[in-house]
């Protein structure tokens, strides 16, 4: 009996030692450094990106639902942010040696990234939120990245020696065809469905490389109306770094307000050579993003404080000197009566 | 998960969603043993639907040799590998479906075809099974036997497609039980075209989401068949809204088939999907390579259609096939001759079951020439 209440208590220790180690997990935050002028978007290796601090985000494979993830391809991805008052941007970096981002053969996946915040509420259940929990998804594609950066990628970019002679619904032009060129005429663009029927995978222009979605639990995600979440992806020495930015102010009602002094946040990466697309990637728990310049002084975020201040001291002066000249002009015209 | 009844199995099977068997059910019989191969079906699906740009090495519709030919390269061969040695008890399956040996996070056992699987459509096409030996003769019944298989998705019943996509992205027509993408929530991931134990889902490069047969539906719509059924030359096909064994309609071709005659049979019965194209078998091809791929039924369906000199209401659905355009609903054979139907009872098609001979002479006087040709 002895033994048992100790095998128990033993058990009840361990477990909730590893709880320990969760909580202390979640307790963790990312803090987005507040900095003035531009933040540096375009470019993932700016040297300017050093000066915020960098957090080693573990992932986990997902296993709630299925398909999932049975071996772990990236344990961890390093997460810095930057803001300056009024656009907020954070860079994913993480260790990858195969750069994926063609996926025009059917057994080739993309390398991809994800932040996830939750819409109004403080912290949803689970991941990709719940009926009633709506979560705003940033998600960076590997593919979409090269589309900007080389041109629509298609099947000539897959097997360069590709030719067909003909394409029904009154093709104009002559072979070898450009993609998407020749085809973007009504009758042509019948045959391709995804691109007729407006489905952002489809379609061969790209106005940035991450898609802004919103989820109310798993198979729900959806591209959304606004696209308004910009950035890049570079891929150098078998790292990715990827850069997600948005203004700090919500484009509408189904993306995270971030003028706030912390929001909760997630990150999941996809590894495309290990197959892995939709519910088949690595994700983290929680996070906690701390958001410089928004912290509340009378209900007003610190960022704004110094702009308010400044504006009302600027106010001031203008006024006493508006008055001043007013006055002058007065006791001018009185001089000249 | 719930339990659904798969009548082609002869039991309840593990599937994700509970049955929502749809008003009607698209079906189709194709007649093996009438094929030539000639391509005519998928030439017919192939510039009505996948003549773009990213569909190249799509076939919606296609025709391969058996044993040895697949398309993609070793689609069935590979799955039942996969699934492994499975038991038939009489006419109940008690093996494992596809569902239920699922490995630990995934919907169904399958696999995702590498990019060159799509390349040979025409693998082992005419190639027949065994060595002709030294000596060997042309006799009949054959000494070496192959036979073409006709594929279209089966617009199954319990999809393994739409069970694996994990966006609900894949839907069954509620008005006919035609399986489609949605293909503005399609996201490319693939994991259908890894789920279909048949490999009748596509991914389409240039979209980067996936495709697949949508049977005509704007032709289904309107009362009309396929373009595949309806261009075979050799007039192997039939379409039908086809019920479970419980209602079948005598009176329905495509009922009659299946489930009176017990002539026409699934497909890989034992992946558990509850196909709805039927196939009937070829009659010169060892049992026991059929009983694999039709079920415990094929010997007596090869019996039953043997018989069909002697059983006119038999001969009188397969004279139906290809003699019309329009979708038959009902048939009835009086005399020599079998009528087709619509749902309206109007007449579609009136087809003699013996097909008149006329004889000439060799000579033709004429143009003084012997004819080669008399009937």
């Amino acid at each position: 009996m002895r033994w048992v209440v100790l095998a128990v208590s033993l058990l009840a220790a361990l477990l909730l030692a590893s709880r320990q180690v969760v909580l202390a997990q979640q307790a963790s935050e990312v803090v987005s450094v507040l900095r003035s002028g531009t933040l540096p978007i375009s470019d993932p290796f700016d040297p300017v990106w050093d000066t915020a601090p960098a957090v080693d985000v573990p992932l986990g494979p997902q296993a709630t639902t299925v398909p999932s993830l049975l071996r772990l391809s990236v344990p961890t991805v390093r997460v810095r942010s930057l803001n300056n008052g009024q656009e907020i941007a954070f860079l994913l970096e993480w260790v990858d040696e195969t750069r994926d981002d063609l996926v025009v053969a059917g057994d080739r996946f993309r390398d991809a990234a994800a932040i996830q915040f939750p819409v109004g509420q403080k912290l949803p259940n689970i991941c990709m939120g719940a009926a009633g929990q709506l979560v705003n998804i940033w998600h960076w594609k590997a593919d979409w990245q090269r589309d900007i950066d080389q041109g629509f990628q298609e099947l000539v970019h897959q097997y360069p020696n590709f030719f067909k002679d003909f394409y029904p619904g009154g093709i104009t032009g002559s072979p070898p065809y450009t993609y998407p060129g020749d085809f973007d005429r009504a009758e042509v663009r019948q045959f391709e469905v995804g691109w007729s029927v407006g489905n952002p995978f489809s379609v061969p222009y790209r106005p940035s490389p991450i898609e802004d979605l919103k989820a109310l639990g798993f198979g729900s995600l959806t591209h959304k109306d606004r696209q308004e979440v910009m950035g890049r992806g570079v891929w150098r020495d078998g790292r990715w770094r990827v850069v997600f930015a948005r203004r700090l102010a919500p484009p509408d009602a189904e993306s995270t307000d971030l003028r706030q002094e912390q929001v909760p946040v997630a990150f999941a990466v996809w590894e495309g050579s290990n197959q892995e697309v939709g519910a088949r990637k690595q994700l983290s728990g929680f996070y906690t993003v701390r958001i410089e310049g928004q912290e509340r002084i009378l209900g007003i975020p610190r960022g704004m404080l110094g702009w308010l201040v400044g504006g009302l001291v600027l106010t001031v002066i203008l006024g006493f000197a508006l008055r001043a000249i007013r006055r002058r002009t007065t006791l001018r015209g009185h001089a000249r009566g | 998960m719930p339990k659904v009844f798969n009548w082609q199995i002869n039991r309840e099977m593990e599937y994700p969603y509970p049955a929502s068997p749809p008003e009607r059910q698209f079906a189709a019989v194709f007649d093996i043993n009438k094929c030539i191969a000639c391509q005519t079906c998928t030439l017919a699906c192939k510039q009505a639907w996948t003549s773009g740009r990213g569909q190249e090495h799509m076939f919606w519709n296609n025709v391969e040799t058996k044993p040895y030919g697949s398309y993609p390269l070793a689609w069935d061969v590979r799955l039942l590998e996969m699934l492994g040695p499975q038991t038939w008890d009489g006419d109940t399956y008690t093996g494992k479906t596809i569902f239920e040996a699922a490995p630990p996070g995934e919907v169904a056992v399958g696999f995702l075809p590498e990019d060159l699987d799509w390349a040979h459509p025409g693998l082992g096409e005419d190639e027949v099974y065994g060595v002709v030996e030294g000596g060997a003769y042309f006799g009949i019944p054959h000494q070496l036997w192959f036979f073409y298989l006709q594929r279209i998705c089966n617009h199954c019943t319990y999809p393994a497609c739409l069970a694996a996509c994990p966006r609900r992205a894949i839907y069954k027509r509620r008005e006919d039980g035609i399986v489609l993408i949605d293909q503005t929530r399609c996201r490319g991931y693939r994991e259908c075209v890894r789920a279909c134990p048949y490999k009748k889902v596509f991914y389409n490069g240039v979209t980067r989401i996936s495709e697949k047969c949508i049977a005509c539906f704007p032709r289904v719509e309107q009362g009309l068949q396929p373009f595949c059924t309806v261009n075979c030359i050799g007039r192997i096909r039939i379409n039908g809204w086809i019920h479970t064994p419980d209602k079948a309609d005598p009176e329905n071709p495509v009922d009659f088939l299946v489930h009176i005659r017990k002539v026409a049979l699934p497909l890989y019965p034992q992946f558990g999907l509850q196909v709805n194209i039927y196939y009937i078998p070829p009659i010169h091809v060892p049992p026991k390579f059929l009983r694999q791929m039709f079920g415990p039924r094929v010997e007596r369906a090869i019996e039953t259609y043997r018989n069909a000199p002697n059983d006119p209401e038999l001969r009188g659905v397969l004279m139906l096939m290809g003699a019309t355009e329009r979708w038959v609903d009902k048939f009835r054979v009086q005399g020599d001759y079998v009528y087709g139907y619509d749902a309206k009872g109007n007449e579609l098609v009136r087809v003699p079951l013996k097909e008149p001979i006329y004889l000439r002479p060799v000579y033709d006087r004429q143009f003084a020439v012997y004819r080669h040709n008399i009937t």
